[in-house]
């Protein structure tokens, strides 16, 4: 079972008294590539943490399709920064497949193809913290990816990155969202997120001002915070 | 702040506080889906300036991380595991941090009539009389060892139940879902109960046994093991984590107006 339409109603989150996102009204069908949009404090991250179940829900509901055990195992998270374990490129992509009881030869073979996948064949061996940073969020994209979730969260995979490393990276991504996988995504950058999305929520004061298909958004965005925002003006 | 999350899905997910010293910790589903992290995180940061890169996994688990010197330090809730890590030579010692209970969940009309029991170990005796459906974490993790050690206490193997006993192999949320959506019983900590937003027609049916107390520890991982551990860092924490902030921050930390942790490290 699908974990999409997912429903998010009048969802809260806050921290000592602050309301840091919403209340927000969401329903997301599985578009392909979600992207998130909006100024810095805006509250992409918080959402991302709030819809994968990582921040605290102060109010409102969130209702995957699915029953919430099979929602959590259909999902993985990327973070800008990756932290890998302190094992080997092997061993790191292995790790999540053996907390799944997956029997260390499947886990070994199924580690090669990744690493083969994100162009890390030849460094199996090495000590991960010791990559370069586009190296290891090249790990740390299949290692969520290894046990094939439905559904990966990514905030601000490669911000900290070049451009080569970006390109990389953004080609694992299509491959990804080809192969059927949903991707729910910020990013502050403007560029990459026309070449990705599919549709686009634009959030400003912890609040969803705009979700739409992406083409709408980036041609005829409807609230003039967006159209300032694509223009590259200062939002507050 | 930054958290992994290495349950059945590995994840990553990254704070906006930009702090100078980074270390790792593993901590319990269930001390995370609390939500305590999301107020200790932060204040530790700002107040040491310190990055606490979070692995949460269950009790098992994290006792495997600190071993393989995945991590600097953990933070479980198991007693005898924890033991066993210091007598392997796993880590020096162990720091008695604070603590909250374990509560028998069940159907609000308490199909086998555990509100009755005297004692933890005759309510589970109630439920395996009456096979009524009771879901267990499954996961290696400090509740599924807890629960595992109170059906021993009460006279009973698990792997010998019928399928009313339904191991889930998830975390606390999850688990927790599960038993709300067949309206079974279940061992759950009091923290992740009183968070748990989709409680149905479940509710507290048991509570207040000694034998359910639930002690979390804090213990740094071997140097000598791992010389790659921060030792500093994790001296650090452990005198924030023991300091009169963490006790009040702990103490002051409620949902739903009940207090979910007792602060009681000794100095």
């Amino acid at each position: 079972m699908s974990l999409f339409p997912l429903s998010v109603r009048g969802a809260q989150t806050s921290r000592r008294g602050k309301v840091l996102v919403g209340p927000l009204d969401l329903d997301l069908r599985g578009a392909g590539v979600t992207i998130v949009m909006g100024p810095n404090g805006s509250g992409k991250t918080t959402l991302l943490r709030l819809l994968h179940g990582a921040a605290r829900l102060t109010a409102g509901q969130i209702t995957w399709a699915c029953d919430e055990a099979q929602a959590r195992r259909e999902q993985a998270f990327v973070f800008q920064r990756p932290v890998m374990l302190r094992r080997s490129v092997l061993e790191n992509l292995m790790y999540p497949l053996q907390l799944r009881g997956v029997a260390k030869p499947q886990a070994r073979t199924q580690a090669e193809d990744w690493a083969t996948r994100v162009g890390l064949d030849g460094m199996l061996g090495r000590h991960a913290t010791h990559l370069s940073g586009g190296e290891q969020q090249k790990l740390a994209l299949a290692r969520a990816m290894i046990t094939q979730p439905e559904l990966l969260f990514l905030d601000e995979p490669t911000a900290a990155l070049d451009g080569r490393a970006t390109r990389e990276i953004e080609a694992v991504l299509r491959a990804a969202r080809a192969s059927g996988m949903q991707l729910i995504m910020s990013t502050h950058d403007l560029g990459q997120a026309r070449r990705l999305a599919d549709e686009v929520i634009f959030l400003l004061h912890g609040a969803v001002q705009e979700h739409t298909p992406a083409r709408e958004f980036f041609d005829a965005p409807k609230s003039i915070q967006a159209r300032a925002f694509l223009r590259g003006d200062i939002v507050e | 702040m930054r958290t992994i999350i290495l349950a059945t899905a590995l994840t990553v997910w990254a704070g906006i506080v930009a702090a100078q010293d980074v270390m790792r910790m593993a901590v319990t589903t269930s001390f995370h889906n609390s939500g305590l992290a999301d107020v200790l995180l932060p204040a530790i940061a700002e107040d040491l300036g310190l990055e606490v890169q979070l692995l949460v996994v269950g009790t098992g688990q994290a006792i495997k991380l600190g071993q393989a010197g995945d991590v600097d330090a953990i933070l479980v809730h198991s007693r005898t595991a924890e033991e066993a890590f210091i007598a392997e030579g796993y880590g020096p010692y162990r720091r008695e941090i604070m603590y909250n209970d374990f509560v028998l969940i069940g159907p609000a009309d308490d199909p086998a009539q555990t509100g009755q029991a005297t004692t933890a170990q005759s309510a589970l005796q109630a439920i395996a009389e009456a096979k009524a459906n009771f879901v267990s974490r499954g996961d290696d993790s400090g509740t599924h060892k807890k629960e595992l050690g109170l059906w021993k206490q009460a006279g009973f193997t698990p792997d010998s139940f019928e399928p009313w006993y339904k191991a889930v192999g998830a975390g606390m949320g999850a688990a927790l879902n599960t038993a709300s959506g067949l309206d079974a019983y279940i061992l759950s900590d009091r923290a992740s109960w009183l968070n748990f937003g989709n409680k149905g027609g479940l509710a507290v049916l048991f509570a207040g046994d000694p034998v359910l107390f639930n002690q979390y520890a804090y213990l740094p991982v071997s140097a000598e093991r791992h010389p790659h551990v921060k030792v500093a860092l994790v001296q650090k924490l452990e005198e924030w984590l023991t300091s009169a902030r963490a006790a009040e921050l702990i103490n002051g930390y409620t949902i739903a107006d009940q207090a979910l942790f007792t602060f009681n490290a000794k100095p």
